[in-house]
């Protein structure tokens, strides 16, 4: 395998990675933004509207004939959150040209339709095409609708909603419905303009053969963008409430839902890791072992970290007559790790664990793709086996600190409906 | 001495090693070059769906409480020193195991010292241990996790469908059963379905990645016990063809209304059912092409959006083409599609529209094989049909448009299409 980053723009990051075995090339143009709840829907449908048509392809019908000409290659646009901040843009993969049955050149088709989308939208009179843009704005209002049809999703994005109130990281990346009825097509475009213009860029590929006709194409596109890229901050710790804020509601469920959010100032990143694999991330650990299996409270209970904003959340779904159970349990368990009430053997699984997922990276497109950014948005690009030896180099008691530095945040609770008597 | 036999697709050049061990069972192993990552999955033809059933021995059928499966394969995790996770946290693997309509997977995935996670792979699936105090433990856990599917519209739209699909066959029920089915499970009737359908002649191995096919063989020869066929016999009961009823809708707390729209098809399995699966694909596809003119219309109608796709759900004894996604006019979507199947059966398929879902489902599969685990997934599906896990390459090079347009005709009646609903309460 090869690696290799080079910037071509003013922020802007262009990696190859180059590996032999696989038969799919993946082109991922990132785009880093600071989240916000009044932009927040219209920048994400600036994104998502690219893929659907572009100025080639001036229909969905008609892009979805070319994909499909090319052997289901796929090109879609995608916005997530990490922490403060948006991140946006267009995704493809593609068979490699070498399994092509009639000698089609796929690589060089995706790279037009890719170039076309990012930098040639679907634009009419200085705005999306109306026909396109009312249809992703559309589906736009259907995704915000359809967050209840999850309840584990919803009652996630309730806790953290409550959790980061008043700060980036409490809005969705989507915005709400609100937000979203309120963008037009003219507003979205000049989002679109913005984004390109401001956003911190990252762009990957990954395939079995290097193609300098990629960083060629993306040198091309942003020389004809006026970069002014703004500040971002890739770390941005969550101030502790006053007093833990509490919120529940009822709805027509059969299992309730229990979200807990903690809070920590603590900056050793790796021992807030290592805590979170061994309270809670895997069939080993103490939530699984002491909530689930010796008091069978739950069928699922456990811990993720949002390390950018120093937060980790423990979610379940348990009967309304088990929740106070379930939560002196998992708090009963943090306050055990925080006496040092953990072995040995629980740090060396938890470990292995580690070292067993980030030995795979690379046996997929996406996942050197993520392995990568991810090291950049950190700050140091390290390779799976230096990642795996910082966790080795943490010792019990700066999990022991990470623990005892956890405060209750939040907590949130979808309730089933009582019957009234 | 065991033969070994080099299963080859000759259009792709891929291959994979199957052996017929001595104790019974099927082993599938494919190496594959460049990649860290170790995949194995242990298989057995059992499902929710195989609740009746006898062997050589008996003289009538057992009948076993809805959800048995599902509930074995939480309780094989547990032998009688310590649960399995633990055995697998001392190597680092990642290891899980799940229960569909008709078969219970095991699994692990690896990065290294792939050969001790397959000793404990192949021990604890021949090692089970239930008591009266394990089970009542699982009962909570379990009813934890149908109370949670209860909460999920996609799972209630799909067994809503079935409900009215199918008037007996057992995959209208939920593959974790009841809070109160699974009260009647015990140790010893645990005991009767593992030795049942936990016979290693029922059973197959499946692994691929980063390993080395006679080191598996070797460790194979080591773990297994030899198993005596017992002639294993399920029933799913007289299956008509015709539906149960046309509608069912439920309500829910949910934010945007779902839908299942499914085809009762004839089922029919092996060879037969891998072609039918594939006509059936290429038919998906083209009844949810974005460019086609039916979609058009109801996108631009707000009636569909980009969640509208379809599924193959195909097994013993049920096969289905079923539409999906998010509307409140589904009963729309309803007469769209019976009018444009019946269109296509008596227009014909152009050649075009044919040639590029026939491509694309080509690099689906091209994608697949250069994937450690659906590599492994692939070839125990497989042996679970009968088949060999290339096959499905020329399956899918050798159908024809006319294929597709002849299952639209014989297996798309409208006399047989279930909508299901699952819709919003009012505020």
């Amino acid at each position: 395998m090869e690696y290799k980053r080079i910037e071509i723009g003013d922020s802007i990051g262009f990696s190859t990675v180059i590996d032999e075995k696989f038969k799919t090339s993946a082109l991922t143009v990132r785009l880093i933004t600071e989240l916000s709840g009044e932009t927040a829907s219209e920048d994400s449908l600036a994104m998502s509207v690219l893929t659907d048509t572009n100025s080639k392809y001036t229909t969905i019908a008609a892009m979805s004939e070319a994909l499909t000409e090319l052997y289901g290659s796929g090109i879609s646009s995608f916005v997530s959150k990490r922490g403060d901040l948006m991140i946006s843009g267009i995704s493809a993969s593609w068979l490699a040209s070498r399994y092509a049955i009639y000698g089609e050149d796929i690589q060089g088709s995706m790279l037009e339709i890719f170039s076309d989308c990012l930098f040639r939208p679907n634009v009419v009179n200085g705005e999306f095409e109306s026909e396109a843009f009312a249809i992703a704005k559309q589906e736009l209002l259907d995704r915000i609708d359809a967050e209840l049809n999850s309840k584990r999703d919803y009652a996630l994005a309730k806790a953290i909603e409550t959790a980061f109130k008043g700060e980036p990281a409490a809005n969705r990346c989507y915005g709400t419905r609100r937000t979203a009825e309120a963008v037009t097509s003219k507003g979205a475009y000049e989002a679109y303009k913005r984004i390109l213009s401001t956003a911190r860029v990252e762009i990957t590929f990954v395939s079995a053969e290097d193609d300098p006709s990629v960083e060629a194409m993306m040198r091309k596109g942003f020389a004809e963008i006026d970069r002014h890229p703004a500040d971002i901050s890739y770390m941005s710790l969550s101030p502790l409430k006053s007093e833990p804020a509490s919120v529940s509601k009822e709805f027509d469920v059969n299992q309730c839902k229990m979200v807990m959010v903690f809070k920590t100032d603590c900056t050793d990143v790796f021992a807030l890791r290592m805590f979170s694999t061994i309270l809670g991330e895997t069939p080993v650990s103490k939530l699984f072992r002491n909530v689930r299996e010796k008091l069978s409270l739950c069928y699922y209970c456990g811990c993720r970290k949002l390390i950018t904003k120093g937060a980790i959340i423990i979610d379940s779904g348990v009967e309304r007559e088990n929740i106070e159970k379930a939560r002196t349990e998992i708090l009963a368990q943090i306050a055990d790790m925080q006496k040092g009430d953990f072995t040995d053997e629980d740090m060396e699984n938890a470990c292995l664990a580690v070292e067993n997922s980030l030995d795979q990276v690379g046996d997929t497109t996406a996942s050197y793709s993520s392995w990568y950014f991810e090291r950049l948005c950190e700050g140091k690009i390290v390779t799976p086996e230096e990642m795996a030896a910082d966790f080795r180099s943490v010792t019990k008691e700066r999990i022991i600190e990470a623990a005892k530095s956890l405060k209750l945040d939040t907590e949130y609770l979808m309730l089933d409906r009582e019957v009234k008597e | 001495m065991m033969q070994k036999e080099i299963l080859k697709s000759a259009r792709t050049g891929d291959s994979c090693v199957h052996v017929k061990h001595k104790s019974g069972l099927d082993i599938y192993i494919c190496e594959m070059k460049g990649f860290r990552s170790v995949e194995a999955v242990i298989g057995t033809k059992y499902g929710s769906i195989n609740n009746m059933f006898r062997t050589d021995s008996d003289s009538e059928f057992t009948t076993v409480p809805e959800g048995i499966a599902h509930f074995l394969e939480h309780k094989l995790f547990e032998n009688q020193e310590c649960g399995v996770f633990e055995l697998f946290a001392k190597t680092g693997a990642n290891c899980n195991a799940y229960t569909s309509f008709d078969k219970t997977a095991y699994l692990f995935s690896c990065s290294a010292n792939y050969q001790e996670n397959l000793r404990i792979l192949l021990n604890f699936v021949q090692d089970p241990y239930f008591t009266d105090e394990n089970v009542k433990k699982e009962m909570g856990i379990i009813g934890q996790e149908i109370q949670m599917t209860c909460d999920d519209p996609d799972w209630r739209v799909m067994f809503n469908m079935l409900e009215c699909m199918y008037h007996s066959h057992p995959v209208k029920i939920d593959i974790a059963g009841t809070k109160e089915s699974i009260s009647h499970i015990t140790p010893e009737l645990l005991y009767k379905c593992y030795n049942t359908f936990y016979d290693l002649n029922n059973m197959a191995l499946s692994i691929a990645g980063n390993i080395d096919a006679d080191e598996v063989l070797a460790i194979c020869d080591e773990c297994l016990k030899d198993c005596e066929d017992h002639g294993l016999e399920t029933y799913f009961g007289d299956e008509p063809e015709t539906i149960v009823k046309k509608e069912i809708r439920q309500k829910f707390d949910i934010g945007a209304d779902i839908f299942n729209l499914g085809y009762k098809c004839r089922p029919c399995s092996g060879s037969e059912k891998l072609k039918k699966t594939a006509a059936a694909a290429i038919a998906g596809e083209l009844l949810t092409d974005p460019s086609s003119e039916m979609y058009q219309r109801l996108l631009k109608a707000n009636i569909i959006n980009s969640t509208f796709s379809y599924e193959v759900f195909t097994g013993d004894g049920y096969f289905s083409l079923i539409f999906s996604g998010e509307s409140e006019k589904s009963e729309i979507i309803r007469d769209e599609l019976i009018a444009e199947v019946k269109r296509m059966v008596n227009e014909g398929i152009p050649e075009k529209d044919f040639r590029r879902f026939q491509k694309t489902m080509y690099a689906v599969l091209i994608r697949e094989l250069n994937n450690v685990e659906m590599v492994s997934s692939m070839m125990l599906d497989a042996y679970l049909e009968g088949v060999s896990p290339f096959d499905i390459i020329e399956h899918i090079a050798e159908l024809t448009a006319q294929d597709v347009c002849g299952f639209m005709k014989n297996e798309l009646d409208s006399e047989k299409l279930v909508l299901s609903v699952v819709e919003r309460k009012a505020e």
